[in-house]
């Protein structure tokens, strides 16, 4: 399996590289992994999460997502990366003035695909979020469950590379977190969707036989 | 409604500007016609000891533009006309030389002092009489009024932008988010900013229309029945069609440096 995240001494720092929270961290994820991310509070798992996706450029060593060096990634080429990446939020980050079936098709809005495709493709992904019957309605009329559920169909709807996916169930009940948890399973498993999804829910964690990295001590370390 | 009051909010201070910026345009345009007709209208008178030439004069001071005798046959018969023609004929020999000297523009007291000066410098010239307080208190009014008219167009301005800034806040507070969800997502700029450029521009077109007719009506309904000779005298420049593209460019580069401050400030970009 070919590599898809690459990491090599990475450093990783917030106020201008004055405070490091990860440090000479190195890994590698293959397309199809499935990936858990733990750690305690404030130990640097969302900041990770936030490199992959270039919200953070990494301070030292080398960060390759898809190919791309995110250290000195461009604005025009992190656009481009991006459309390749599907992401997940703990708060959703629905935009709440659209329908739920036309967040789901925002990344395909965004890659100028045609409206038909667009409705197709929406169609299949409400049906497997089990949400058809929602298509019309707006996010803030759903449950919390229902707006991650869409969340997921978003991040899924143009068949990412890797889907990255912060505390996906940290505001959810159990009958919820296992609609959500399927979902993403089922990503890695049918379509080969590499997933990394940083939680502090460790039941979770030790019941299902994925990669497993914890950071601690402003190490990255991979426990199973 | 909250939507047309959203409108509303950019369009009145948009329109306040655009309003103003006509209105400058209208008065200048008018003004311009009345400065010509005071220019035209104004004349110093010069007295000189034998006749004149306009090269002459031009060569002391370029302002001025035309040389017009005063015959002075006219004056001696005005004056002593029921003395005998022998005594008319010495009063005409002793009389100096009248000239109404024309200026090629509308200019301040102290430059009529300085021609009055250069004038008076020639050896055939005895006297310059500029005729200074009335012209002085129709150009000080002229001034004055334009002043005003400046001042109070430039304060509109600043509040309405003032306005318009407000107006972008919660244009930032309403759209931040969908962009910046939209920019995770790999959002160009041009397609996250899309629905305000859209609004932006509705705005921007309805605030010139909204100008464009109001100054019609002005034009073609109200000045015709206002009985004021100036403005009725110059209808046509009151409004006219090329105002409309000054406006509209007006209009939209106010639109687009708002909608670019609200994007650029609403993209988080890579954190070092």
């Amino acid at each position: 399996m070919s590599t898809v995240i690459s990491a090599k001494n990475l450093t990783l720092a917030y106020d201008n590289g004055r405070n490091e929270i990860i440090k000479n961290a190195s890994f590698e994820i293959r397309k199809g992994d499935f990936v858990f991310i733990t750690g305690p509070s404030g130990s640097g798992k969302s900041t990770l999460l936030k490199s992959l996706y270039g919200e953070i450029r990494p301070k030292e060593g080398s960060l390759l997502v898809g190919g791309v060096e995110m250290r000195n990634v461009k604005a025009r080429k992190l656009q481009e990366l991006r459309k390749h990446l599907g992401i997940i939020f703990q708060d959703y980050r629905l935009i709440n003035e659209w329908t739920v079936e036309k967040n789901i098709v925002l990344p395909l809005m965004i890659d100028g695909y045609p409206l038909d495709v667009q409705e197709a493709q929406a169609q299949r992904l409400l049906k497997h979020v089990k949400l058809s019957e929602h298509a019309d309605r707006y996010p803030l009329e759903l449950s919390g469950g229902e707006q991650q559920r869409v969340g997921v169909a978003r991040a899924l709807s143009k068949n990412p590379v890797v889907i990255l996916a912060d505390e996906p169930t940290g505001n959810l009940d159990e009958y919820s977190s296992n609609v959500i948890w399927d979902l993403l399973e089922n990503a890695c498993k049918q379509l080969q969707t590499t997933v990394l999804v940083v939680t502090h829910k460790m039941p979770t964690v030790f019941s299902l036989p994925y990669r497993h990295f914890i950071i601690e001590s402003r190490g990255v370390y991979e426990v199973r | 409604m909250k939507s047309v009051r959203n409108h509303l909010m950019f369009i009145l201070p948009l329109l306040a500007i655009l309003l103003g910026i006509e209105f400058y345009q209208v008065f200048e345009r008018v003004t311009k016609h009345y400065e010509e007709k005071l220019k035209t209208g104004y004349t110093m008178l010069v007295v000189a000891k034998k006749p004149i030439t306009l090269a002459t004069l031009k060569q002391q001071n370029e302002h001025i533009a035309s040389l017009t005798p005063i015959k002075r046959e006219q004056i001696v018969k005005e004056a002593a006309g029921n003395l005998d023609k022998q005594t008319q004929k010495e009063i005409l020999s002793a009389l100096p030389y009248f000239y109404n000297a024309g200026l090629d523009s509308y200019l301040g007291i102290q430059m009529l002092e300085k021609i009055k000066i250069d004038l008076e410098k020639l050896p055939e010239i005895n006297r310059v009489e500029t005729f200074g307080s009335s012209y002085s208190s129709v150009y000080r009014l002229f001034t004055f009024i334009r002043f005003l008219l400046k001042f109070f167009i430039g304060f509109m301005g600043i509040v309405s932008l003032l306005l318009i800034m407000k107006q972008m806040e919660i244009w930032r507070y309403e759209h931040q988010e969908r962009m910046q969800i939209m920019e995770i997502f790999g959002a160009p700029l041009m397609l996250r900013s899309g629905v305000l450029f859209r609004i932006a521009f509705v705005d921007a077109v309805m605030a010139t229309m909204i100008t464009a007719g109001i100054f019609l009506y002005v034009k073609l309904s109200w000045v015709p029945q206002s009985n004021i000779p100036l403005l009725m005298q110059k209808q046509n420049v009151l409004f006219v069609i090329s105002d409309i593209w000054v406006l509209l460019g007006v209009a939209l580069g106010i639109v687009f440096v708002a909608v670019f401050s609200v994007v650029l400030s609403s993209t988080k970009g890579i954190k070092e």
